[in-house]
């Protein structure tokens, strides 16, 4: 058990450090930076009115979601943390600590620019959470079960993303929001001085560049997962798939991301209820329809 | 799972609900209050893993943390004093300085500086007087805890007077006729300048409800234990419960399923027409909100610390004058 | 299992006189809402505990729990919502200001 935490958290680790390579190739000077804005790593600030037990919980919860997400991510056959039954749900559920973690450090630190940033998250979760579920739902619906290795098992023909485009598109933009990346990086901003970021410092602005590149790392492994076959193919090991597969993904949602002007939060929850919300029942609704006629994989 | 990984997981998820929830009512803050609630839940939820529900447990943890962050929102939107900034330097009961502890109470205007550097003394003593009481009130598992429990509903139900009085001098003392033995203890807090928001949490009742709740967790708990055992079934239940679940739910039980998602819907329907602005100009909540939008009711001695890093206050306002050129772009 | 039943529901017990308290003592509307929120998870941990340890093959109690929870979401949307309106007219989210509702 201890040794398959070391390893989840291994993972996590590099992971982190290779998003963090990514995003720096993406960055160019004068654009908001957003989740990878640098912030002081070498001491505190000094915060006089933040609540002394919130603010440092913020990063440890973020933390422990994205880590904890990463336990029924497969890298390959046999290298899995282990797999849950309802493993999707199980991660849609982790990757909300983030959410958590982000509003404590945010109405924590008590300035009038984080308790701005705390508002805009929560906003941006009620944007993102039920698009994102819909995404979900294709994929459930055509490989019958919500355990990672079984979604990865059923696209061994064919990967889902020719089968249901839509949801793949789907996932793209709500994964962007899910991980605070441009154009959705609104409650880290410059505008508001950064939001959390901005007022963390030391061992907590350590933490939260960890947390908030896993998160990215997440969202774009499980987007593996769930339409590219995750780490199935011939020629290389399933490891060496999985890692390509995710940063290809990561690279297009970040590059897809910066063609985008950056939206409000309002615009957000616009964009969420009459685009995003419609487009994920349409698509419920057409992959439904193919497994009527028999598309898909065999149950 | 080893018996002693069941008990340790029992007892640490045990005490995070019950001390989650004693959290919630005893804290100062309203946001902790929330944050208080939700370890609640997500202690419950664990439980419900233990108990091999685990579907039950996760659905639990995805609906309050994203229920109860917007609740949060909402609370800091209607509460005076969200973050407890004003209670907490008051007079708490034992367990309330404890789940009110790291709140940093903010200074009151001048007139009451004083009243309040001599109240703070006095909270310091009892701080003091109280110490040892303060780490065993944390409950634990079992029928020992319920023991423990009720010096902490005692306290809670002293302190009562001395909170309201010093929040409110006069006006509490009008309220609560019978406490009127606990006069002298309003003194500390005398000098504040409050205005006129009676800052209390709690209503009068307070100690009958302590005593309420206190006799019906004992009934409750001495009912569970002398009761004979119920029979109970060593059948171990489907490791995938969640695929059993669902048929359940698609097949015997799919008129309550479609009920509840109704009900979810009537439930939307009637929080968007309760909650929306009205369009009709002689309602009455349509005045209120055109005149909160253009005259913001001031907090009386709210004065909020400056920005950490003065350094970018420069960068601040051009900052959002770009911002909303995008918002302007993008609408 | 170890632990045994009766642990499991002292737990709901102690949930559900913490909620009681709450529901009486508490002076703000939403504090009220939150203290329901107590009491209903109570009911839920009764009921699962009760699926797991009395009739673990009969699945009906869970999807009692999901409406459990499905109800709780409901009531702090209405309730939420109506502490709203009453916020607007009233100024305050006090429920000794709306004493003039029962009239």
């Amino acid at each position: 058990m201890i040794a398959s935490a070391a390893a989840v958290v291994t993972a996590l680790l590099l992971g982190a450090g290779l998003t963090w390579a990514v995003e720096r190739l993406f960055a160019r000077s004068g654009w908001d930076a957003g989740p990878t804005r640098g912030a002081e790593l070498r001491g505190g600030l000094d915060l006089p009115n933040a609540d002394r037990w919130l603010l440092p919980a913020g990063p440890v919860v973020a933390l422990a979601g994205v880590a904890l997400a990463t336990v029924v991510v497969p890298f390959g056959p046999g290298l899995i943390g282990r797999d849950l039954g309802i493993g999707l749900f199980y991660v849609i559920v982790v990757v909300d600590f983030v959410v958590l973690g982000l509003a404590l450090a945010g109405w924590g630190a008590n300035t009038p620019d984080s308790v701005e940033a705390f508002y805009r998250i929560v906003a941006q979760l009620v944007a993102y959470v039920v698009p994102l579920g819909l995404a979900y739902v294709g994929v459930v619906m055509m490989a019958r079960s919500l355990s990672t290795v079984t979604v990865v098992e059923a696209q061994r023909d064919l990967w889902f993303v020719v089968l249901q485009p839509l949801g793949f598109l789907l996932y793209l933009v709500t994964g962007l929001m899910q991980s605070y990346r441009a154009p959705f990086l609104e409650p880290f901003a410059d505008s508001i001085g950064g939001g959390v970021l901005g007022v963390t410092g030391g061992w907590s602005a350590l933490l939260w560049r960890v947390a908030l590149a896993g998160v990215l790392f997440v969202v774009a492994a499980i987007g593996a997962v769930l339409y590219l076959g995750g780490p199935s193919g011939s020629w290389l090991p399933g490891w060496a798939w999985m890692l390509a597969k995710t940063y290809a993904l990561m690279a297009l949602m970040l590059g897809l991301g910066r063609c985008v002007r950056p939206l409000s939060t309002a615009g957000m929850l616009a964009l969420s209820w009459k685009v995003l919300i419609p487009a994920g029942l349409v698509n419920v609704l057409l992959v439904g329809g193919l497994i009527l006629l028999g598309v898909g994989p065999r149950a | 799972m080893t018996a002693a990984f069941e008990l340790t997981a029992f007892g640490v998820c045990a005490s995070i609900a019950v001390a989650g929830a004693l959290g919630m009512t005893t804290t100062m803050s309203m946001f902790r209050s929330g944050i208080f609630l939700m370890a609640s839940f997500i202690g419950v939820a664990g439980l419900f893993i233990l108990l091999s529900a685990d579907l039950i447990g996760l659905l639990q943890v995805m609906m309050y943390i994203g229920g109860f962050l917007v609740m949060i929102l909402f609370m800091v939107l209607v509460m005076h004093d969200p973050g407890g900034a004003m209670m907490a330097g008051m007079d708490m009961a034992p367990l309330e300085r404890w789940s009110s502890l790291g709140l940093v109470p903010r200074q009151p205007s001048e007139a009451g500086q004083d009243g309040h550097r001599q109240g703070e003394a006095g909270d310091q003593a009892t701080a003091t007087g109280h110490g040892g009481h303060a780490e065993p009130d944390e409950p634990r598992q079992g029928s020992e805890a319920h023991g423990e429990q009720a010096p902490a509903h005692d306290g809670a139900a002293n302190a009562m007077p001395h909170e309201a009085h010093g929040g409110h001098g006069e006006h509490a003392a009008r309220q609560h006729g019978h406490a009127s033995h606990e006069h002298e203890h309003g003194g500390g807090h005398g000098g504040m300048d409050m205005g006129e928001m009676d800052m209390s949490m709690v209503t009068p009742v307070r100690p009958l409800a302590a005593w309420l709740a206190l006799g019906v967790g004992i009934v409750l708990v001495g009912m569970l234990v002398l009761r004979p055992a119920w029979s109970v079934s060593d059948a171990l239940p489907d490791p995938d419960s969640a695929r059993r679940v669902g048929h359940l739910l698609m097949d015997k039980y799919m008129v309550a399923f479609e009920g509840a998602g109704f009900l979810i819907l009537i439930g939307v329907f009637g929080a968007v027409l309760l909650a929306r602005p009205s369009a009709y100009p002689d309602d009455a909540s349509r005045g209120a909100r055109v005149a909160v939008d253009a005259k913001p009711e001031p907090i009386r001695g709210d004065r909020l610390a400056p920005q950490a890093g003065a350094d970018r206050t420069a960068g601040h306002a051009s900052g959002h004058d770009t911002h909303h050129q995008h918002g302007g772009d993008a609408g | 299992m170890t632990v045994p039943l009766t642990a499991y529901l002292v737990v709901g017990a102690l949930l559900f006189a913490i909620g009681l308290y709450t529901v009486v003592a508490q002076r703000s509307a939403v504090m009220i809402l939150m203290g329901v929120e107590v009491l209903l998870n109570a009911i839920g941990l009764n009921v699962v505990a009760f699926w797991r340890f009395t009739a673990p093959g009969d699945y009906a109690a869970q999807i009692f729990a999901i409406l459990v929870v499905t109800v709780g979401a409901v009531e702090m949307a209405i309730g939420l919502a109506l502490v709203l309106l009453l916020y607007r007219q009233r100024r305050t989210a006090e429920v000794d200001a709306y004493a003039d509702l029962k009239r």
